[in-house]
């Protein structure tokens, strides 16, 4: 398995009361696979993505990518994992206001450097997603399907292994949507796995495998 | 096409620079001013210091003498140049010339000029006996070829024309044979003569009407050197009690009072302005600390996007570092120019503001000055975003990130 969580919890405190975001899930996904996690607001789909993610250390439980547990990284390797083989697509609009549509898409190499230029790649992912007229625009300018679309691009400037989304097609038109969940399907046959959260159960429908999210805890779609 | 091709990671911290101009601004203006106050309070000091400095060395004697009442006069034209005239007998010269312990006196006719072709304020005329004289001559005898003719002079820093120009006084034409260098005290706006120029100087201005009245064998101060085992204070009070104080007609000062009056004052005002900067330094590192530190809540979701994409926590705390520098950088360098734009060019008035000796330091201290001053702010910005990188380095982004409800 390339992304593999074994019995996973992370507990928080509303007031005096704490509460399990997410309660001993486990879950594992390979290449070329794509799976949905579907679930109601708060039911701990975030909280899981960024344990997946490295960005959240997991009370207990143990998660671990191509076999490397992710309690024996640094922040380092865990930021470089994220940077070269995670492609992380963020809830809401994940892009920085004081750059580029460009600049946004090529960030990652920013803070990574590699000898390639990756200027003619996020070119190239934009027109995938079809925002390249778009490049030398500031986010201020693009509507909320457009930002998704970078957010997009830029979570495939890597070429990950794993593509994670949080909610993509929230707020999107049905069009809009359909188009970016097409494209995933497209990713996943290219041989990225695909873990999308979503409260779209119709968005489903590509999926391999859907999951199903409920008061931090996770189970198989019936 | 498409702007650069190489986005590199300080290109992060530029952009985020110029795209929030007026944030930036804010933070660039509080460095400025913090560089304005370093730079502008260092030269001043730097000047003041420079300015009594040449005042001790250009005043060769322990002693002065002068008309009873014109003890502030002598100051007003040693310090600040404010031209006077005054006078007494000049048969003090040989009663003077014996007392004890005195080495050499020298008799100086002071004329005030109320204009002068030569200058946009009036000047003092100073006429001096080449003959015993051991305070002017000494410092302009690397610069004078021989004597002193009548009508040739020697004229102060401050005091446009050199060597062969002409200056006229009361409709007379004087020729300029040397000139100078600045001290930072009344000299500078002084032209020196021989005692037959002062006296003729002053024969002319009466004689336009001028409203001075000038005995015969009159001069106006007496500059004393006294021997090696005697001292100013000691001779002061000797001189006093022998010629009778309050009843001779004269006042006798110990030269080296005006000069540490002139450094009292000065090690207060310095004090003041060191302690300013001082206190301005901190000031201005600790509003930096908290304006960073709010511009570090207002950029979580900034911060937590670039985690998600793959900062290191040690890369956003860098970040931060380095737009603080850049903004530093830039802060210190406009504080510095508008501080020498404002201060070098207006010394004259500065000096006649504080009333004390003023003279600006050497090119190469300015350099120091503005390398210390450009330090100094450069660092402040860096200091002040120490604890924002800390709370970044150490918190666990996430959280921001779930805060910033991305």
């Amino acid at each position: 398995m390339m992304l593999e969580a074994l019995e996973i919890s992370k507990e928080y405190k509303r007031g005096d009361r704490p509460f399990f975001a997410v309660d001993g899930v486990s879950l594992s996904i390979d290449k070329g696979e794509f799976i949905c996690i579907v679930g109601r607001s708060g039911s701990g789909k975030t909280t899981l993505l960024n344990m997946l993610t490295g960005l959240l250390t997991p009370d207990s439980g143990k998660i671990a990518f191509d076999g490397v547990a992710y309690d024996r990284l640094g922040d380092d390797e865990l930021s470089l994992l994220r940077n070269t083989r995670l492609g992380y697509i963020m809830q809401g609009r994940g892009v920085l206001r004081n750059f580029t549509v460009l600049q946004n898409t090529i960030l990652p190499r920013a803070l990574f450097k590699r000898a390639e230029d990756p200027e003619a790649k996020a070119i190239s992912l934009l027109d995938r997603v079809g925002i390249r007229h778009l490049a030398d625009q500031l986010p201020a300018r693009l509507s909320g399907g457009e930002l998704r679309r970078v957010s997009i691009a830029r979570a495939l400037l890597s070429t990950p292994d794993l593509l994670i989304a949080d909610e993509p097609t929230g707020d999107l038109d049905e069009e809009t949507a359909a188009e970016i969940l097409s494209l995933f399907r497209s990713v996943a046959e290219e041989g990225t796995g695909v873990l999308m959260v979503t409260h779209d159960l119709d968005a489903t429908s590509l999926a391999d495998r859907t999951l199903v999210m409920q008061s931090g805890r996770l189970r198989e779609r019936a | 096409m498409y702007g650069r091709p190489h986005f590199i990671f300080s290109d992060i911290a530029v952009c985020n620079l110029k795209r929030s101009p007026f944030r930036t601004a804010g933070l660039i203006s509080i460095v400025a001013l913090l560089a304005f106050m370093l730079f502008g309070g260092s030269l001043i000091s730097c000047s003041l210091f420079n300015g009594a400095d040449g005042l001790a060395k250009r005043l060769g004697a322990d002693i002065l003498i002068v008309p009873k009442g014109y003890d502030q006069k002598i100051e007003g034209i040693l310090l600040r140049g404010e031209p006077s005239a005054f006078f007494m007998d000049a048969a003090w010269l040989g009663k003077i010339a014996h007392f004890e312990g005195v080495r050499a006196v020298s008799p100086q006719l002071l004329i005030a000029s109320l204009n002068a072709s030569c200058c946009s304020m009036p000047v003092q005329l100073i006429g001096f006996d080449q003959e015993t004289d051991f305070i002017v001559e000494p410092w302009i005898k690397t610069a004078l070829p021989g004597r002193l003719s009548d009508g040739e002079i020697i004229i102060g820093g401050a005091i446009s024309g050199g060597a062969g120009s002409k200056l006229e006084f009361f409709d007379r034409e004087y020729t300029v044979v040397a000139k100078m260098e600045n001290t930072g005290s009344g000299f500078d706006a002084s032209v020196f003569m021989t005692m037959e120029s002062a006296r003729t100087a002053a024969e002319d201005f009466i004689a336009r009407g001028g409203n001075l009245t000038l005995p015969d064998n009159a001069i106006s101060a007496l500059s004393i050197m006294l021997n090696e085992d005697s001292s100013p204070i000691g001779t002061t009070k000797a001189m006093n009690e022998h010629f009778g104080y309050g009843n001779s007609g004269i006042v006798v000062v110990p030269a080296k009072e005006i000069v540490s009056n002139v450094s009292g004052n000065l090690r207060a005002l310095v004090t003041i302005i060191v302690a300013l900067a001082a206190i301005l330094w901190l000031l201005s590192i600790l509003i930096l600390a908290i304006a960073f530190s709010v511009i570090l809540n207002e950029r979580k979701r900034e911060f937590g996007i670039l985690r998600s994409l793959g900062a290191t926590r040690r890369k956003l705390a860098s970040l931060v570092f380095l737009e603080s520098g850049i903004v530093s950088l830039f802060g210190g360098i406009a504080g510095v120019f508008l501080s020498a734009l404002l201060i070098l060019p207006f010394r004259t008035y500065i000096r006649d503001t504080i009333n004390m000796p003023y003279m600006q330091p050497s090119v190469i201290a300015l350099i120091g000055l503005t390398a210390g001053s450009l330090i100094l702010s450069f660092v402040a910005g860096p200091i002040a975003s120490l604890i924002s990188s800390a709370k970044i380095r150490k918190s666990d982004i996430i959280d921001v990130v779930r805060d910033g409800e991305l």
